[in-house]
């Protein structure tokens, strides 16, 4: 079995992308959360082993629910997914420490070769 | 120039110009907290304005180049055209710090031509739009001939070459210090894939990795967020150091987008000698360009061998209060007073009167010259002091930088800047209380997101402060950050081999981090970070100065490092002691007590003995031992208890003279192979004196 990813995106549409591009790698999609709030919670029950997390999502935003994750675990591995300009956000989610980012639309090769990269490590 | 006094007038000049650059530093600071002050940007206006006329008067031309540059930004912001933001302000303050580089390098005898202003150039004009601060060097052409210098100075990187890496103070005594812990110094050259959309991101990625595992001195362009122009990141160049080249190879290439990392060694050599530190040419792969500028500047040099190039101008004066002079001129009116008052005495007697008669009044004068010659030993004495806040007034820009780099909020608070120093253990205090600052905001102070869930304010604190304790200067330095966990020294300790680890006190523990080859990158991972070089700041301390350093921890509370310094270093309170025919001298502030030790109290084989001292086992050393022979058997035996920081040691002495002051003096390396001595003094009768450094005790203990 692969490795198990929680997505969190608040459009179901790029969970659907998302989703199919992984799945056909051989991950398990271990959950999936339309906002921060869900994906914190879920993050608690599911333990996947990477998170998929959206910046810009209703509730709770990315950053919080990054924060609040590394609060759960602190060697979680987190990619940001993130619009075009929201460069000091994506920094700060670095220093945060988060493994890798992918900016929005992204092609299948290049989310499969972060989250490849950041389950090495 | 010729005929005027070349090397007075450049003394003069720099002086004067660094007082002005120090100042430019300090109102840059002010301003920075308080940007709509207008009186403050009048100030740093008139700063920038003055140091251009006068280095321009001296003919240094990069220099004055570089002050114009600023000063007409500030003009721009003076009449209301350019608003004070961030960049603006950064650029300012990479100016004020090239400029103040300069002024060092041409202090020591080099050039301002030795430097590379392009970059800080263009931040300036970048920064203040296109206005009156338009960049020469992007088109040297256009530039007026006067000042357009055709030196490596003028002319812009190559495309493709590395970006110049200019390095401040911090970062040589961050490479020095590397060097000393055998690390490898590593050029990377990082660049960004094409398609990558977000380039800053994607560089800041490789950045924060590569701090992960390695020392990251410089980063050019530098990697502070918020106003980062994201085009400018396709290739960013890294000056960092590290034990493990293979470590940082996995570090920048473990990033996905990267289009490629390019790993040069370089010599440290290149980087710490003098000016050619700051000038990216000596480091750089050889290029056509650098080339041509360093062949341009060496036939210069052979035309024009210019008074510029002197040697190191030594600073013969010194600035003092007036008030502390007007002390010292009322105390010689009063001594020429009695002077006459005894030449009349004198005259008196040898005309025939009666000594007994004027016995009385001689006992008088007498006693008052004594006051006053105390009173003038203690007014020259002050004007030897100055205040620690020259150096303290560094901190606020240290920590500032420091904390944006890391992306460490931290709050300094200093204490006690008032405190008088004497000028020649300022000077070399400086690099280790910066030392023990970085320190404490690379691996004390958490990042904000561990600081909250350790259940702190996200905020770091530091705080520095300064007091004058009996005959000491004590220095804090003191963070609430991570602290350090004494059992994992204590692991350390014994994984090397440490005998009698097992049973070290805490004090004791604490201590090694002070041991050279303890503080290594190994055991400072171990350590949670902390440590670095910590043993090069306790041979500052206490071998230099003659001061003590002692380490507190709590974890996660934090660290308190509390330095113990001398006010002076040229006259000391002692204790005047003899061993066989030889007179030693021991600094009162090393002397805990004086004390009579029977001979059944000592226990222990020789060589090894000890007795107790306040129900402490303490050791007995004894001065014929120390020097040659042997103790002389007795049964009672007179002794000082020296201390040294928390240590405490018997020193069995012939005879016990007296308490007095002694003015040391430097001892030959000879003489003292065994680093027993910090100094020797004559007394009146000419009789040699060594000043026992009482360090020994602590050497002596493992």
């Amino acid at each position: 079995m692969g490795a198990t990813i929680l997505i969190a995106d608040d459009l179901s549409f790029m969970r659907m992308i998302q989703k199919e591009i992984l799945t056909e790698r051989g991950y398990t999609i271990a959950g999936e959360a339309a906002d921060g709030r869900e994906a914190v919670e879920k993050f608690k029950n599911l333990r996947p082993d990477l998170v998929l997390l959206d910046i810009t999502m209703p509730n709770m935003n990315g950053l919080e629910a990054m924060r609040k994750i590394f609060k759960i675990d602190p060697h979680a591995r987190v990619i940001m997914c993130s619009a075009l300009g929201q460069q000091n956000l994506i920094v700060e989610a670095i220093k945060a420490g988060v493994k890798d980012f992918i900016v929005k639309p992204f092609k299948p090769e290049r989310i499969l070769s972060a989250i490849d990269k950041a389950l090495k490590s | 120039m010729s005929g005027i006094d070349e090397t007075r007038l450049r003394r003069a000049f720099l002086e004067e110009a660094e007082e002005l650059s120090q100042k430019l530093g300090e109102s840059l600071m002010e301003l920075e907290a308080d940007r709509a002050n207008a009186q403050l940007v009048n100030e740093v206006f008139r700063l920038t304005h003055s140091l251009k006329s006068e280095s321009a008067l001296m003919g240094f031309a990069t220099l004055s180049e570089l002050a114009h540059r600023m000063e007409d930004v500030l003009g721009l912001a003076r009449g209301g055209s350019l608003t004070l933001g961030k960049p603006v302000m950064d650029s300012l303050f990479a100016g004020a710090d090239l400029l103040a580089e300069m002024m060092a390098a041409i202090g020591k005898g080099g050039s301002d031509e030795d430097f590379t202003t392009a970059e800080v150039l263009q931040g300036l004009s970048a920064a203040s739009g296109n206005g009156h601060a338009r960049p020469q060097d992007a088109a040297p052409a256009q530039g007026p001939p006067a000042r357009q210098s055709a030196g490596p100075s003028g002319i812009p990187p190559a495309p493709g070459a590395p970006a110049p890496l200019m390095l401040g103070d911090f970062e040589k005594l961050q490479l020095a210090e590397a060097r000393d812990r055998g690390e490898a110094l590593l050029r990377l050259t990082v660049d960004v894939d094409e398609g990558e959309p977000m380039k800053f991101p994607r560089a800041y990625l490789v950045f924060s990795n590569l701090e992960a595992v390695s020392n990251v001195v410089k980063v050019v362009p530098p990697m502070e967020g918020e106003t980062a122009d994201d085009s400018l990141y396709g290739r960013t160049t890294v000056l960092l150091t590290s034990g493990s080249e293979e470590e940082v190879m996995k570090a920048a290439s473990g990033v996905d987008q990267i289009a490629g990392v390019k790993i040069e060694r370089c010599r440290f050599d290149a980087f710490l000698s003098g000016a050619a530190a700051s000038s990216a040419p000596a480091a750089a792969p050889e290029t056509a360009t650098t080339t041509a500028g360093q062949d341009e500047q060496a036939r210069r040099n052979e035309s024009a061998p210019d008074a510029r190039r002197a040697g190191p101008v030594e600073k013969t004066s010194i600035r003092v209060d007036t008030r502390k002079l007007d002390d010292l001129w009322s105390l010689i009116a009063e001594l020429v007073l009695h002077k006459s008052h005894i030449a009349r005495l004198s005259e008196d007697i040898s005309r025939g009167k009666d000594v007994h008669s004027v016995r009385e009044e001689l006992v008088e004068s007498f006693d008052s010259l004594d006051k006053i010659s105390s009173g003038m030993q203690q007014a020259m004495m002050d004007t030897r002091m100055i205040s620690i806040s020259v150096i303290f007034s560094k901190f606020p820009r240290l920590v500032r930088d420091l904390s944006r780099k890391l992306g460490k909020p931290v709050d300094l608070v200093l204490s006690g800047e008032d405190t008088e120093i004497d000028r020649s253990i300022v000077e070399a205090l400086s690099d280790p209380l910066t030392h023990i600052i970085r320190n404490s905001l690379d691996h004390g102070i958490e990042f904000p997101e561990e600081r909250v869930r350790r259940g702190k304010n996200d905020k770091g604190r530091v705080s520095v402060s300064a007091r004058r304790q009996g005959g000491n200067i004590v220095i804090e330095l003191e963070d609430d950050g991570r602290g350090m966990d004494p059992e994992s020294i204590r692991r350390k300790a014994v994984g090397m081999g440490m005998s009698g680890a097992e049973s070290f006190t805490e004090a004791q523990l604490l201590d090694l981090v002070f041991l050279p080859g303890f503080s290594t990158k190994e055991v400072v991972t171990d350590l949670s970070g902390r440590g670095v070089g910590m043993d090069v700041v306790a041979t500052r301390i206490r071998g230099d100065l003659k001061g003590d350093v002692v380490l507190r921890t709590e974890q996660n509370r934090g660290t308190r490092v509390t330095l113990f310094l001398p006010l002076t270093l040229t006259i000391v309170n002692a204790l005047l002691v003899r061993g066989d025919t030889q007179l030693y001298a021991l600094p009162l502030t090393d002397v805990d007590s004086t004390a009579k030790l029977v001979s059944t109290e000592i226990r222990g084989e020789e060589g090894r003995e000890s007795a107790l001292w306040m129900e402490e086992e303490t050791p007995v050393f004894s001065l014929g031992a120390l020097f040659g022979g042997g103790r002389r058997r007795a049964d009672e035996y007179f002794a000082a208890v020296l201390r040294n920081g928390d240590r405490k040691a018997y020193l069995v002495v012939d005879e016990l003279i007296e308490e007095r002051e002694v003015v040391i003096k430097p001892v030959d390396d000879l003489l003292n192979s065994q680093k027993m001595f910090s100094g020797v003094s004559v007394l009146e009768n000419g009789k040699l004196v060594f000043i026992l450094d009482t360090s020994f005790i602590r050497r002596e203990h493992f």
